[in-house]
């Protein structure tokens, strides 16, 4: 009967070895897999994109794959004057530039007649240079602040409140200020003075008042520390300075010098 | 890998006591296997020899061939306590085997005993695989809760809600429930598997003693 229970315990510890060098196998296995397809992270590169109206296309007109015959015959590019600084004032009617939107959309298989067609033709016409001119308001009025012509860039001059520049400065650190958002009382503020240099790189950081929530200070500084590393470089390649009023759901920009 | 690293002390302990009980119940799994796979087939071995044979003193000689069978256990206490009754018999009166079926009586209670003490031994171990069956889910889930409530504190002093925030915090506390379950379902499963076969074993050891004490009874009336 010794033998047989000497056995018995042989066979258990056996049988517990075995058991050990299989979940050992299956966490290595685990381990390889995790390595070979990590999880993804949640948090993606954001890409940022300034929509700037072009007079290049009519956004009426429908896109290519709607139209398969105009690969055949593109239609011929807008006629475009070089940025018209000798166009008197008066040409830029407000209400073109306000009611962009109002312009009716043609709908030429609803046109039995040619009356209706020629009418439609003509709307579409005074629309089309309406929308032109709107265009080249808002060209004008970049060039005039001395902004940059190169396309996704701010390009206001951003030396007063609420410029372009000083819009996205503000809009890159709200992005980063969802992301690091952290406080401990109920609603804390801080106002932080940012100094940007011709490049692009920001060279000060002065808190210039806070509520006194440590936790939404820091939350402040990692936020401005993740927003600067995508900052631009200011307009005219000036050194950039504005005051930011930083609150949990919003940020404000104060005055700028 | 990172997600069980990340995990908070009480949920990193749930795991190790889980992970503990799979190694665990998975030796048991494993020792059983082996232990009822030998002893269905050295069992069948057994009874084709047991038949084939005449005399009981042969089949002694042989027993130590099947030793993994709990027939043999039966057999040989069967055939010990036969012995005892021939020889206290013997001394009584002189004669050979008497036509008294008291004999028979306490060769049936030492298979009776063998026969419960085997049960005993196939038996055994099985409980902590229902053990584990059982609790594992619950101390997974208890893991789970307590990664959550840990999660909920953590969003509420950042003060911020959003997906990136919370998702992290659950997925950690949820991996204490999936270890929990893979814990528990082979257990359950080769619970029930081993207690059907320990059943037919059982079965077997009923049989061989009816035909054993047949056997002696036939023999005692004979004489």
């Amino acid at each position: 009967m010794n033998s047989r229970n000497l056995r018995i315990d042989t066979g258990m510890s056996v049988s517990f070895i075995a058991s050990a060098v299989i979940h050992l196998a299956v966490f290595l296995l685990l381990a390889w897999y995790g390595r070979l397809m990590p999880l993804q992270t949640p948090i993606q590169e954001t890409y940022y994109v300034d929509v700037v109206n072009l007079p290049t296309a009519n956004p009426q007109s429908g896109d290519s794959a709607q139209k398969p015959a105009e690969s055949e015959a593109p239609p011929p590019p807008p006629v475009l004057t070089p940025p018209a600084m000798a166009l008197p004032p008066s040409v830029i009617s407000p209400k073109a530039v306000s009611k962009p939107a109002m312009v009716p959309v043609p709908q030429k298989s609803e046109a039995p007649d040619t009356a209706f067609a020629e009418r439609m033709a003509k709307l579409e016409r005074s629309a089309e240079a309406r929308r032109e001119e709107a265009v080249f308001d808002k060209l004008r009025s970049k060039l005039k602040t001395g902004g940059s012509s190169k396309i996704g860039m701010p390009g206001a001059g951003g030396a007063e409140a609420g410029s372009r520049y000083g819009d996205y400065i503000k809009s890159r650190l709200e992005d980063a200020l969802k992301v690091t958002s952290s406080y401990s009382t109920k609603n804390p503020e801080v106002v932080v003075r940012l100094t940007i240099a011709p490049d692009g790189r920001l060279s000060g950081v002065k808190i210039e008042r806070s509520s006194g929530d440590a936790t939404f200070e820091l939350a402040v500084r990692r936020a401005i520390d993740l927003a600067s590393a995508k900052f631009t470089a200011p307009p005219g390649r000036t050194v950039y300075e504005n005051g930011f009023v930083f609150k949990p759901k919003s940020i404000s920009s104060g005055t700028s010098r | 890998m990172a997600i069980i690293l990340g995990a908070g002390i009480v949920v990193k302990l749930v795991l190790l006591l889980l992970l503990s009980f799979s190694v665990v119940s998975w030796g048991i799994i494993l020792f059983k296997f082996f232990q009822v796979q030998r002893a269905k087939g050295e069992s069948e071995r057994f009874m084709d020899f047991f038949w084939k044979s005449k005399r009981f003193d042969a089949i002694a000689s042989q027993v130590d061939r099947f030793a993994h069978s709990p027939l043999t256990v039966l057999f040989n206490e069967g055939y010990n306590e036969l012995k005892k009754v021939v020889e206290s018999d013997s001394k009584s009166d002189g004669s050979a085997l008497s036509t008294d079926l008291g004999g028979v009586e306490n060769v049936s209670r030492a298979l009776r005993r063998a026969t419960n003490s085997e049960i005993t031994r196939l038996e055994k171990y099985l409980t902590f695989l229902a053990t584990t069956g059982s609790t594992s889910p619950f101390i997974g889930l208890f893991g789970t809760v307590w990664g959550i409530m840990t999660a909920f504190e953590g969003i509420g002093k950042t003060g911020s809600a959003s997906l990136a925030v919370v998702a992290p915090g659950i997925a950690e506390a949820l991996i204490a429930t999936a270890i929990g379950l893979v814990a528990a379902i082979p257990a359950v499963m080769a619970y029930n598997h081993f207690q059907h076969k320990i059943r037919v074993l059982i079965n077997e050891m009923d049989s061989f003693t009816t035909e054993f004490l047949n056997i002696v009874q036939r023999n005692i009336a004979g004489k």
